[in-house]
């Protein structure tokens, strides 16, 4: 169990988003968050590595990582070790390699051998080296909508985090690019915990774990992607994963 | 060390904009507080309602009204003589020309409100004034049309770029459906475009009016600055003019420079209650819209 | 019904053309009746003639409004653009936020005269500053600073707030974000407003006629000298009614640095949209 929150509670002024949401995620497992669109699975994500402040959001209750308090760590350090993926690919206006730099570089490394040493590593590891290695100094913003987001993936992975949270990595991506990043994410779960928030049921079913299913800033349910999918003990999550199916 | 450059940053921003903050304040409470004398000393009869103004004179008088009303009459009159040209251009390069073409024409239209007023003064002065003098059989052309006249050309970028802007739009949203129904462009633009951008043409002219007020240079040349009041044909000084042509002759702290201030204060006043009503309108607008 | 529509069309292409002409015939006159003007004697010579100005050149004004552009353009734009990042990363109240906007807002809206007026009596009467290329542009900054502030901030805002989260996700602080991501990316509509807060305070007269700004002088050597200004320069011409040759000629000079700014803030605002 490397995260676990105690009934986390997210306001946005006085709207109430998430309501004492219990849930804990394994280590190295891949974990789906499903559920309609303004459930809040988006605030969950983000209250996370504390970026819901950035949006003018206020928790209440409590995160652990590794059994720490989210609130005695640093938020740097935190958001260092917990690593986030938007919807839609936000690569920086640089080239693909000042991408790949642009943390490492923050972080102290000056040796110029290094720096193309992590980012040829990422990008092979994000299955992008194959394809841009002629032309590392391109404009990242010229690259493919798959290609930026498994970009976006690889400089994430260059500050070395723990944990990865993707917002629907791939809901603006194609079938092949989607099927692309779904390996490229069981690949990496060797080596970090995956959080993923979809509303592509298959998608969770073919990748994930574990599946928590959200309502109404509630958490209805949590377990094994198979229990869940095929026996679930709440009606509301059967109502949805057959209304989906449909 | 890392947090130290970014506390360092932090301080940076911080006190530039608190500087910002400072000067903006120091310039509000500065002509609040030198505008007090005067309020003090002189009634509002005398400056908002008697008719003279000669602060210099043995037997003094302070009345602002022949200038606020010169301010007014050439700011309306421009504005009365800017919109219907303004909103038609709108249309025009809207519905009328190719995209590329419109465009050239709405950044040159754009580039006039970087055209430095002394320049519309001069040009008014030697061709409008002129024009005028030789046409209208008048002695000389510097007047309230004149200054209204050259102040309208000032305008059109303000409010040709705010029309066009919501014509464009309301053009993505109806055009297509209206010409469905066969009837033709002119007619779409007549009772579609126009009542919807209604409400947007307004607030473009309200803003437009809130820069007419303000402009000093150019409308200073071409009046004939006499603090009389205004009419038409006639020579009339605006209150922007009489701070500009009066603010080196006042000697300082004495109450023909309080005056000053004053007319300074009551040109802000006016300029404020226009954003204001513009602002509501605009919010106004917003919510009926979400 | 007809004569509607026919009176409908009439007026709409009518001042579609009335404003096209005027405006592409202000900028043709004026480089048409000053091109005569301007010769390489003009830009470089200094005024001369009885009285001074009918004859030479403008060469000291078009340095004194250069000067007095970056001046106040480097002040306005470094205060500017602190508040614009304060504003945007740095006020957690949301009523100071709000506060401090309304301002601006307002300043933006006192017509320059009246910044002038303060300007003079505050600097130059008051501090006892003497009128000078330096009382004149801190006038100017104030005049641009609200024009300046607000338009950074809308440059501040065209980068995607989630690009800004982006990098804070990786573990990296503010300042950095700002400095090495945020500022980079936002570089060329930061530039744009420098340029037209720089244009706009380089053509005003109002504020500089009592704060700095003289008939004649030479090119300002410190920052406590008096300067002469294209815009002014151009006024005392016309007004004294000194020559109006000189005055094309003059007023030439002007639109063209304006000209060429705007332009380059134009183009370079563009290629940011492909």
């Amino acid at each position: 169990m490397i995260i676990r929150t105690e009934d986390l509670s997210v306001y946005y002024g006085y709207k109430n988003i998430l309501k004492d949401v219990n849930v804990t995620f394994e280590k190295n497992k891949i974990t789906a968050i499903i559920g309609p669109s303004g459930c809040g699975k988006t605030t969950f994500l983000k209250s996370l590595n504390r970026t819901i402040e950035e949006y003018g959001g206020k928790t209440e209750g409590n995160i652990y990582l590794n059994n720490e308090d989210i609130m005695n760590i640093p938020v740097q350090k935190l958001r260092n070790r917990i690593g986030m993926v938007f919807q839609t690919p936000v690569v920086f206006p640089f080239s693909i390699y000042k991408n790949m730099t642009y943390a490492p570089i923050y972080y102290g490394e000056r040796n110029s051998q290094k720096l193309k040493e992590t980012a040829l590593k990422y990008l092979k590891i994000a299955g992008l080296y194959e394809e841009v290695k002629g032309d590392l100094d391109m404009q990242a913003t010229k690259l493919s909508g798959g290609q930026q987001q498994r970009l976006v993936i690889a400089r994430c992975l260059t500050v070395n985090p723990e944990v990865i949270l993707l917002d629907e990595p791939c809901s603006a991506l194609d079938i092949k690019n989607t099927a692309n990043i779904e390996s490229m994410l069981l690949e990496l779960k060797k080596d970090y915990t995956i959080i993923i928030v979809t509303h592509n049921l298959a998608q969770a079913k073919r990748i994930a774990d574990y599946v928590i299913y959200m309502e109404d800033g509630t958490v209805v349910e949590m377990g094994k992607t198979d229990d869940i999918f095929d026996c679930p003990l709440d009606s509301r999550t059967k109502e949805y994963i057959t209304y989906m199916k449909n | 060390m890392k947090d130290l450059k970014e506390n360092i940053f932090r301080t940076i921003i911080t006190i530039g904009a608190v500087l910002s903050g400072i000067l903006v304040l120091l310039v509000f409470f500065y002509i609040l507080k030198e505008s007090i004398p005067f309020f003090r000393e002189v009634s509002y009869k005398e400056y908002l309602f008697s008719s003279s103004w000669r602060p210099l004179s043995t037997n003094p008088a302070y009345s602002f009204l022949p200038m606020i009303s010169a301010t007014l009459y050439v700011s309306f009159l421009a504005i009365l003589i800017a919109t219907p040209l303004s909103v038609g251009c709108g249309l025009f390069l809207s519905f009328n020309t190719s995209k590329k073409s419109s465009r050239i024409i709405l950044s040159f239209i754009d580039m006039i409100a970087g055209i430095p007023s002394v320049i519309f003064g001069f040009l008014g002065l030697v061709l409008l004034v002129k024009f005028l003098e030789r046409n209208l059989d008048m002695v000389s052309g510097e007047s309230v049309l004149a200054g209204a006249l050259l102040l309208s050309v000032m305008l059109f970028p303000y409010i040709v770029t705010g029309c066009t802007e919501t014509f464009m739009k309301a053009k993505d949203i109806y055009y297509g459906a209206s010409q469905s129904l066969g009837v033709s462009k002119w007619y779409t633009m007549r009772r579609i475009i126009l009542p919807f951008a209604r409400k947007s043409i307004f607030v473009n002219m309200i803003l437009a009016l809130g820069r007419a007020i303000g402009e000093t240079m150019a409308v200073m040349m071409v009046t004939g600055n006499s603090p009389i009041f205004p009419k038409l044909l006639g020579r009339a000084e605006t209150i922007p003019s009489l701070i500009a042509l009066e603010m080196g002759t006042a000697t300082y702290k004495s109450l023909h420079y309080s005056s000053l201030y004053a007319a300074g204060l009551i040109l802000i006043i006016l300029v404020l209650i226009i954003q204001v009503i513009a602002y509501m309108i605009n919010k106004a607008g917003m919510r009926r819209i979400g | 019904m007809r004569a509607k529509e026919l009176m409908f069309k009439f007026w709409v292409i009518l001042s579609g053309i009335i404003i096209t002409v005027i405006t592409f015939g202000l900028f043709l006159y004026i480089l048409y009746k000053g091109i005569g003007v301007v010769t390489p004697e003009f830009i470089i010579g200094s005024p001369k003639g009885i009285p001074l100005g009918t004859q030479g050149g403008v060469f000291p004004a078009i340095m004194g409004s250069i000067l007095s552009g970056l001046i106040s353009g480097i002040l306005g734009g470094v205060l500017g653009l602190c508040t614009a990042i304060y504003l945007n990363y740095y006020c957690k109240n949301e009523i100071i936020r709000k506060y401090i906007l309304n301002a601006l807002q307002c300043l933006a809206g006192i017509p320059s005269v009246v910044i002038g007026l303060f300007g003079y009596t505050f600097l130059v009467v008051g501090l006892g500053i003497s009128k000078s290329l330096l009382s004149a542009s801190i006038t100017l900054t104030v005049m641009i600073i609200p024009f300046i502030s607000i338009r950074m901030k809308k440059a501040l805002e065209e980068t995607s707030k989630e690009q800004y989260i982006s990098s804070l996700s990786l573990g990296i602080p503010k300042g950095y974000t700002i400095v090495k991501l945020i500022i980079p990316s936002a570089f060329k509509y930061i530039m744009t407003s420098l340029g037209l807060g720089t244009v706009f305070a380089m053509g005003a007269t109002a504020p500089i006629m009592y704060t700095g700004v003289v008939i004649v002088s030479g090119v300002p050597g410190k920052l406590t000298d008096p300067f002469m200004a294209l815009p002014y320069h151009l006024y005392i011409l016309v007004n004294e009614g000194l020559s109006v040759e000189m005055a094309y000629g003059t007023a030439f000079v002007l639109i063209v640095i304006v000209l060429f700014i705007n332009i380059a803030c134009h183009f370079t605002g563009k290629n940011e949209d492909v």
